[in-house]
């Protein structure tokens, strides 16, 4: 145990993420080139059949960008024990980058315009606006799929989620350089896996009886169907992201944090296997 | 901002128990009433589907069941779907829906 454990820690998990990020985003661009939010179904369609390497591009734009994320949680996981350097403000801004990276991954997921995708945007439209109040405008900033259509959610996926990332993630990037030739195997990996295993895209189906959301919010949603959105949408999500923005050595309750960390996850993991066995 | 109706016309007539099922709606017609159905899941908005083996409406997200005529059969969900106009066109013309 003590072995792998060493091993994971050796692993450069920054320099993964970075590498990813660039082939999503160098992708993305393509795929953005014959992407139209007016058209997002048949667009996605066009894509994958019409457009030379279109499915290619698109399959690699999707994993590059689960590589990303799952890389950063292999990062934060490694580099806890150096974070500790950090003060609350850096420490919050780059835990932010977490939720903000979900959203990023999850705005691409609605956009792709199929059955789980629409009904995940329409999900997500639900829960904020079950939010008294402020529920309207933040859907309106961030979603707004039944008044707009796919509009705002290609916005926020392209510029404004990206810009926000940019903003809370700078300080600590800017410091660090990571080159193609430096990482051949992870980059030819990325590339190969994404010849050979298509990026998800399901046409709806009628008589279909399940369809389940992306990996990460497969426990969400088998929370919404025993709670309110508030709860399972909003409270519960969110005192996960602030148990880990306070979650510094420094802080007195930190094992409390810790304890309550590793419940959350638990539960959660359980909560997306049932998901998935349905 | 209250949404412009949508007017939809079919021009295919149903027999005496069938449907039609549209991207926005499900139109039924018992051979003396015809009437649709909003395909928006009460409960979270998710697009549901009709199985005619059992002749209810179900939710792929959360399995909330309807009757055909809307009603909440199981939840998560807890209100009726929504129910658009129908006009039945004469002479076997088709319907003009409403949404």
């Amino acid at each position: 145990m003590k072995v792998i454990w060493s091993k994971f820690l050796e692993i450069k998990w920054g320099n993964y993420s970075l590498l990813a990020l660039y082939i999503s985003v160098l992708s993305g661009v393509v795929v953005a080139w014959q992407y139209d939010p007016a058209t997002p179904f048949y667009s996605v369609s066009t894509i994958d059949l019409l457009i030379p390497f279109g499915e290619y591009f698109r399959s690699l734009h999707f994993y590059s960008s689960q590589f990303f994320f799952l890389f950063c949680i292999c990062h934060v996981i490694a580099t806890f024990e150096q974070a500790q350097q950090y003060s609350r403000k850096q420490w919050i801004m780059l835990t932010a980058t977490l939720p903000v990276t979900l959203l990023i991954l999850f705005t691409g997921y609605i956009l792709r315009g199929d059955s789980t995708g629409f009904s995940a945007g329409m999900i997500a439209e639900a829960i904020l606006l079950d939010l008294p109040l402020i529920g309207q405008p933040i859907n309106n900033l961030l979603f707004s799929i039944t008044d707009n259509g796919m509009k705002r959610i290609y916005v926020n996926h392209i510029v404004g989620f990206c810009l926000l990332w940019g903003w809370l993630a700078w300080s600590h990037v800017k410091k660090y350089r990571v080159s193609f030739n430096n990482h051949i195997a992870l980059t030819i990996s990325i590339l190969l896996f994404s010849v050979f295993v298509a990026a998800p895209f399901e046409p709806d189906h009628l008589g279909v009886t399940y369809i389940s959301g992306p990996w990460f919010l497969v426990g969400l949603q088998e929370l919404l169907r025993y709670f309110s959105p508030m709860v399972a949408g909003v409270i519960v999500p969110s005192t996960l992201l602030i148990a880990i923005a306070l979650l510094q050595k420094r802080n007195r309750y930190y094992r409390c944090l810790l304890i309550f960390i590793g419940c959350w996850l638990f539960i959660y993991a359980i909560l997306t296997l049932i998901g998935f066995l349905r | 901002m209250q949404k412009k109706p949508r007017v939809l016309e079919l021009s295919k007539t149903l027999t005496a128990g069938g449907f039609h099922t549209g991207p926005d709606y499900i139109l039924f017609d018992n051979g003396t009433e015809a009437w649709a159905l909003s395909r928006k899941c009460t409960h979270l908005g998710c697009t549901i589907n009709y199985h005619e083996k059992d002749d209810l409406l179900e939710c792929p997200c959360h399995q909330s069941r309807f009757s055909t005529k809307g009603l909440v059969l199981q939840g998560p969900a807890e209100k009726t779907l929504v129910r658009y106009k129908v006009e039945k066109l004469k002479d076997g013309g088709g319907y003009i829906v409403t949404i």
